[in-house]
């Protein structure tokens, strides 16, 4: 053995370490008469949002092993690439995160659709770059109507063709239907807001105080949590000082564990609503009951999930993943069924199967899937736009953080008259 | 296998034998044109959008490195909320160039529109709106300048605070921004995120969200910076940050303004922060208020300690690590700890994720650096040649320096006048009297000694008259001109220099850098003319250096050898005649010398002794306390005696040595007796 | 519920808040006074505290709100956690000191400040990482018990708690800093260290005791702060510390009467300013008065003036 001093050994190992690092990344097994298109999920996998991003990743993964299962479309096997928008740094999703992945994902050829983004705040800065590649993705959970919204169109999508479809509505209804639900059903004249001043918040919020006013409802405030601080007891004593029939919370968990607890301690006896950011399983353990017991909270989706056919899914969701599904699980599950049936398309009628048949495609589904019928308007937004009302009850046969058993569906919030 | 490996080794152990024959400084200039080569051609090699992607938002994260660089690498200045500035630039972008902003058309706009500036937007049934449309050329640099300006409004009540305070409260500066943007949805669309950022367009051509325009962009932007920051840091504005950094106190004794040098670099680290902003969001076309929180800020901040402060080439590769760990490095590695995972079946190796671990990685590496090499992965210093031998040594010769030097010149038109006159100075700290109603006159062109014992008040007397110290009454005056209170680069500019008892030398600047460093108040460089290089400046600076090159050399054998070296390596003698140096460097009509002979040998002493007498001959006056008397007995035109802060005895030696006071001050009242 | 009655509902809050800021205060100014080093690490030291009581309550069987104890086990239950909480986080104070800031301590400038920065982000992301972002509940065995101060106004039992335990460590804090031997060799080294060594006190030992007790007191805040919310996560170690370190300021840092009255003072304006302004500007008002009190009157209420020579 020749004379190796410790410097040779470490370019040796470096160098071996580089070419494995190459020979991994050509490792794709190529069967050259298989047809294969990827499927890219787009997600904020790290940070605040970990949690339901994962529920929602499983719900896409289900559907696409199922169909892969059953011997793929029309001869086309799925493939899946997963990217993570969230960093450590921003704790959440990362917009310039987001656009960095959606960049991947133009650049990846095989790529014919997405599923994602979850949060609207990704989703502006994706849909310039997806809309130029006229690369489509479908949202199960983006709430935020700015991005369909056509008057913002030569923003979102300037190339003129939708590309951001949900199948999920938006915070255009969710707030605002909330607001008609408080006043017709549980008869509230009078109601404060609180959001968690994310851009989630914030939008759902702002539409609800808007159509609240328009309803006649007396808002008597409505003022902006920090979600890092632990003690809202100021403005709680403060809000419960007015006495207002009810409280609305526009935010996602972080500030609402806190917001709930201390309801429940200063003010009990308020009505507490809140949007979807309250579904959370997470959430149900923080807070506990019975301080929990009793939120109304809402889902941008119609509520499948008490069916009997649906209770087979759950149950293989739960068993596959070992976590209860949301509903955003079941609209990503969706999601992919509509991508799917858009490749079945497009391959039936003979086109090529590549990003652009895709999208034309999916621009004219209509399909039936576990949400109900599913077909979209020419922004992309589900024309379907039903509002779910839950309430929270403590159910003492399931654990407690098992969101489809301790959230009990109520009914449909009602839409705003368009009059 | 082995032979190939061998043979490997031979030919790289080869290579490196060759690179090393080549001289330093060619070899750094090799190494940054190769690197800059594979920087331009990236973007061809690796053709993938999201790579480039991720390579236009590290550059963006360097040249706010650069820019932070500035303020804590340049002027010692820690600055822990340096992303408000980022978030000042790119809401102002946002405003000029969105569709933030959208006031009712009317006959006002109209000019603008026909500069190009906004827009008319009409749709149907709702009343014309303006649409502003700046040019991202246009808005960059307003950007840059409008975050300076806060730079200069968070400053100026701040900069006078000490280190740590400081560093509080620009954190507070950095929480704060963020929570305006996030409750002035005017300006700023609160929470929701900015729509519509218009990205920059060049000869018709719109970036759009095409990466490799950013990318080139970007690179462009981190050269300029670093030009800019090169420039600074070898000219008259550099030097005296590095003076701020090093010690304060010194660098106001230099004639440095503190407050209006912190403040510009405030300004100009502000002001890359505030264009790097403008082109992260007309990249990004949106911006959130959650992206401009503490984490960004430590961030940056990790990427300057991980370089090395002050390093510019340090901090950008900094930069780009860390920036290639979050987007590549780090994903790879949980790949292969996945594998590695699977092959030992071990579940939580499967799930582990390191992406998320950054900060973790952050604060490692924070830690780590600051408790092992502080000095960063590119340290800012250069390593000094050794000296030769006969550099080495040194003889103590005399008969003073060799005259004239000529960069003292002083002015002696009024010699009947006192050069410096002290009335009724007073000090107090809360019942404490340091100096009790001192009158002093030191006459032009003499020399006068300051003798007494230990804590007498000598070392206060100083501080009064250079500005350093306020008194709680009395009157200095310079050449009959009045200077009580007067702060301490102002005392300096009117030609006072001083040394300082316990030596306050910038210790990690060269010999050469703290001699120019005293020149400050005689040249008058700014940071235009130092990063044009305008032929003035550059006629400045050749002329300060041969003044300090004659300074220097008036030392002869003692310091011409070490012009480069740094000053904390310098002997302790050395030292002393460095500060002796530096204070010949400001043209100082007076010179306050503090125990200039503490720590020489008799021959040492003796050589000083002669080198004062010629500064005097030189038509200088000096006003030195001292504790060898046979140095004063021997050179004093005059002494003065203090004890407990009041003058006790003046006259010539012979009047002071038999006075009973003095003796009694010195040796107790017992011994002054028997004396 | 009348006015007044809010009025005086914010002023509970706000007191109570104060005791929770003075609590995370005390350890820090104590740190600062000895050694002029601002500890970044201190509030996640508080944070692992609340969570470490949490595990500590939750290995006795505690789970939840609803079950309640009385009592001596209540007591006894709460004592140990105390003593765990407090044994625990001052060795953790003791191991940074010793392995991170104390090579650090002759060095010149703001290294060592940046290096608590560094200890601060380990900490937050050891306890993010492994715990997850989710803030999770904190087992409570307190009664609810309350009373009305009048019609509309009510004093918690566990507010109560709060101020007790708050005033019992700020008393015993004091004493132990006047009376005993080490405290005053505390107070020694905290006007001149370098005379202190010459009078024969051991600096490094009145060093390490001082972050022991400092972060003792921090991981008590902890457990308080879990008792008194109900829950713990990653994060409560930012705002509060953030509003803490006004409140030592604004005393007079290195003051432990006065990081008591700062903490009290911003207690008062977060829920008086939330009451009368809105809860949204409460950041902004204390940092302005950050800035305002660093920038006027950078000894606070209580401070000492610093004699620099130079």
């Amino acid at each position: 053995m020749s004379k190796m001093n410790r410097r040779q050994l470490m370019l040796t190992t470096a160098g071996a370490f580089a070419l494995a690092t190459l020979a991994s990344g050509g490792l794709a097994p190529a069967q050259a008469d298989e047809k294969l298109v990827t499927i890219g999920i787009e997600l904020p996998l790290t940070g605040a949002d970990a949690d339901s991003a994962t529920r929602i990743k499983n719900g896409a993964l289900m559907a696409i092993e199922e169909i892969n299962g059953k011997g793929g479309i029309n001869g086309y096997k799925l493939a899946v690439t997963v990217l993570d928008s969230g960093t450590s740094t921003a704790g959440q999703y990362d917009p310039a995160q987001a656009a960095t992945n959606a960049k991947k994902f133009v650049a990846d050829e095989s790529v014919v659709a997405l599923v994602g983004p979850e949060m609207s705040g990704e989703g502006k800065a994706m849909t310039p770059i997806l809309s130029a590649a006229n690369l489509a993705t479908v949202t199960p959970s983006s709430t935020n109507p700015d991005i369909t919204d056509p008057k913002f169109a030569a923003q979102y999508k300037p190339n003129g063709k939708a590309i951001y479809f949900r199948t999920v509505t938006t915070d255009a209804f969710q707030g605002p239907n909330m607001a008609n639900y408080m006043r017709d059903t549980l008869k509230v004249k009078s109601v404060y807001i609180v959001d968690d001043s994310g851009a989630y918040g914030v939008g759902i919020s702002n539409a609800f105080e808007g159509q609240a006013k328009k309803i006649g409802m007396n808002v008597m405030g409505h003022d902006q949590l920090d979600p890092k601080e632990a003690d809202y007891t100021t403005i709680i004593t403060k809000i419960k000082g007015l006495n207002p029939d009810a409280v609305y919370y526009g935010g996602v968990a972080q500030a609402g564990v806190k917001v709930a607890k201390q309801l429940y301690e200063i003010f009990p006896s308020v009505i507490k609503a809140g949007g979807d950011g309250m579904v959370d399983g997470g959430l149900l353990s923080a807070v506990g009951f019975p301080a929990i017991e009793g939120w109304y909270c809402t889902q941008a989706s119609p509520h499948v999930m008490d069916d009997a056919a649906m209770s087979d899914w759950v149950a293989r969701y739960t068993k596959a993943y070992k976590m209860t599904p949301s509903d955003y699980a079941i609209t990503a599950y969706d999601a992919v069924q509509v991508i799917a049936d858009a490749i079945k398309r497009t391959s039936a009628s003979g086109q090529e199967v590549n990003r652009d048949t895709v999208r034309d495609a999916i621009q004219t589904t209509k399909i039936d899937t576990l949400q109900g019928p599913v077909a979209f308007d020419e922004n992309g937004d589900i024309m379907n736009k039903v509002i779910s009302v839950f309430q929270i009850h403590h159910d003492a046969a399931n654990p407690e953080d098992d969101v489809q058993h301790q959230y009990k569906y109520i009914g449909v919030a009602p839409e705003s008259p368009t009059s | 296998m082995t032979e190939s490996v061998g043979a490997k080794a031979r030919a790289g152990s080869a290579i490196g034998a060759q690179l090393r024959r080549i001289p330093a400084e060619r070899r750094r200039g090799a190494i940054l044109i190769v690197v800059s080569l594979l920087l331009l051609a990236f973007p061809l090699i690796d053709r993938n959008g999201g790579d480039i992607d991720a390579a236009a938002n590290a550059c963006a994260f360097a040249t706010l490195a650069l820019g932070l660089n500035i303020v804590v690498g340049y002027a010692g200045l820690l600055d822990l909320g340096y992303a408000a500035f980022f978030a000042i630039g790119a809401y102002t972008y946002g405003a000029l160039s969105s569709w933030q902003i959208q006031p009712p058309w009317s006959e006002f706009w109209e000019p603008f529109e026909w500069l190009g500036l906004v827009a008319r937007i009409h749709a149907e049934g709702v009343p014309d709106v303006v649409h502003m449309t700046v040019s991202f050329w246009i808005g960059m640099p307003v950007c840059g300048i409008v975050a300076a300006i806060f730079g200069v409004l968070f400053g100026a009540p701040t900069l006078r605070l000490r280190g740590d305070y400081l560093a509080i409260v620009t954190l507070g500066f950095g929480e704060i921004v963020p929570i305006v943007a996030r409750n002035w949805p005017y300006m700023t669309n609160g929470a929701i995120g900015l729509n519509g950022v218009a990205p920059p367009r060049l000869l018709g051509y719109s970036f759009g969200v095409d990466s490799e325009p950013f990318y080139y962009l970007g690179l462009l932007m981190i050269a300029a910076l670093i030009f800019i920051s090169l420039r600074l840091q070898n000219s008259r504005i550099g030097r005296a940050w590095m003076a701020i950094r090093e010690d304060e106190i010194a660098a106001a004794a230099m004639g440095i303004n503190r407050v209006s040098l912190k403040l510009l670099a405030f300004a100009v680290g502000a002001g890359f922060g505030g264009m790097t902003g403008a082109f992260y969001v007309s990249k990004l076309q949106t911006a959130t208020p959650d992206m401009f929180m503490f984490p960004v800020s430590v961030m940056i901040l990790v990427m300057i300690v991980l370089g090395g402060m002050g390093s510019v080439y340090g901090v950008v590769l900094a930069a780009i690590i860390l920036q290639l760990l979050q987007s590549w490095f780090l994903q790879d590695l949980t790949g292969w700890v996945h594998v590695f995972g699977k092959w030992v079946d071990s579940a939580w190796l499967q799930r582990v994720d390191l992406v998320q671990s950054i900060e973790l990685i952050f604060g490692i590496i924070l830690v780590t650096m600051m408790l092992f090499r502080r000095q960063g992965l590119i340290p800012a210093m250069r390593p000094t040649p050794a000296l030769t031998l006969e550099q080495q040594t040194a003889h103590a010769g005399r008969g003073g320096f060799a005259m004239p030097i000529r960069g003292i010149e002083p002015k002696t038109a009024e010699p009947q006048r006192a050069m410096i006159e002290i009335r009724k100075l007073t000090r107090r700290y809360g019942g404490i009297v340091a100096v009790k109603d001192l009158d002093i006159v030191v006459e032009t062109n003499s020399i006068v000694a300051l003798i007494g014992p230990n804590g007498s008040g000598k070392s206060t007397t100083f501080n009064l008259i250079t500005g350093m110290d306020e008194p709680s009454a009395g009157q200095v005056l310079l050449l009959g001109e009045d200077i009580t209170g007067l702060p301490a680069h102002l005392v300096t500019k009117r030609g006072v220099a001083r040394t300082f008892q316990n030596l306050r030398l910038f210790s990690n600047m060269t010999v050469r850098e703290n001699i120019l460093v005293a020149m400050h108040s005689r040249t008058t460089t700014g940071p235009v003319g130092a990063v044009l290089r305008t032929p003035r400046s550059r006629a400045e600076e050749r002329e300060a250096e041969e003044r300090a090159i004659e300074i220097i050399g008036a030392f002869g054998n003692r310091l011409l050898p070490r012009t480069n070296q740094l000053v904390k390596e310098l002997s302790y003698a050395n030292r002393r005649r460095v500060e002796i140096a530096r204070a010949l460097a400001s043209r100082p009509k007076v010179l306050l010398l503090d125990e200039p002979t503490a720590g020489m040998n008799p021959a040492e002493t003796l050589e000083l002794s002669d080198q004062i007498r010629s500064l005097r001959t030189m038509g200088l006056t000096v006003f030195l306390i001292e504790h060898k008397l046979n140095v004063v007995n021997d050179i004093a035109d005059k002494i003065i005696v203090l004890d407990h802060g009041e003058k006790i005895a003046e006259g010539t030696a012979e009047q002071v040595h038999s006075n009973p006071q003095v003796l009694e001050a010195y040796l107790g009242r017992k011994a002054a007796h028997h004396a | 519920m009348t006015y007044t009655d809010v009025l005086l509902q914010q002023v509970i809050n706000g007191v109570s808040l104060g005791a929770m800021y003075s609590l995370l205060a005390l350890g820090f100014t104590m740190v600062y006074g000895i050694i002029e080093l601002i500890n970044f690490a201190h509030f996640n030291v508080f944070m692992v505290g609340a969570f470490f009581s949490m595990w500590i309550l939750k290995l006795t069987g505690l789970a939840g709100q609803n079950v309640i104890l009385t009592g001596f086990p209540l007591v006894g239950i709460l004592l140990l956690a105390l003593v765990c909480v407090m044994l625990f986080c001052g060795v953790l104070g003791v191991v940074i000191e010793r392995a991170v800031l104390r090579p650090l301590r002759n060095v010149p400038g703001t290294a060592a400040m940046i290096t608590t920065i560094g200890v601060s982000y380990i900490l937050f992301n050891i306890i993010l990482l492994s715990q997850g972002a989710a803030a999770m509940n904190f087992p409570n065995p307190m009664p609810k018990v309350q009373w009305n101060v009048t019609a509309g106004t009510v004093l918690k039992l566990r507010e109560v708690l709060l101020w007790t335990i708050s005033l019992l460590l700020m008393l015993g804090l004091h004493f132990f800093v006047r009376r005993t031997r080490l405290g005053k060799a505390m107070q020694a080294t905290a006007q001149d260290q370098e005379a202190a060594r010459m009078m024969g006190i051991e600096v490094d030992t009145v060093v390490m005791t001082t972050f022991f007790l400092g972060s003792a007191l921090a991981g008590a805040a902890g457990l308080i702060f879990g008792l008194y919310y109900n829950f713990a996560s990653y994060v409560i170690g930012y705002t509060a510390g953030l509003r803490a370190f006004t409140a030592a300021v604004l005393g007079g840092i290195g003051s432990i009467p006065g990081a008591m009255l700062g903490g009290v003072i911003i207690g008062l304006i977060e829920s008086l300013g939330g009451q009368l302004l809105a809860t949204r500007w409460t950041d902004v008002i204390i940092f302005s008065i950050l800035v305002i009190v660093l920038v006027l009157r950078p000894t606070g209420l209580f401070g000492r003036m610093m004699i620099r020579k130079s």
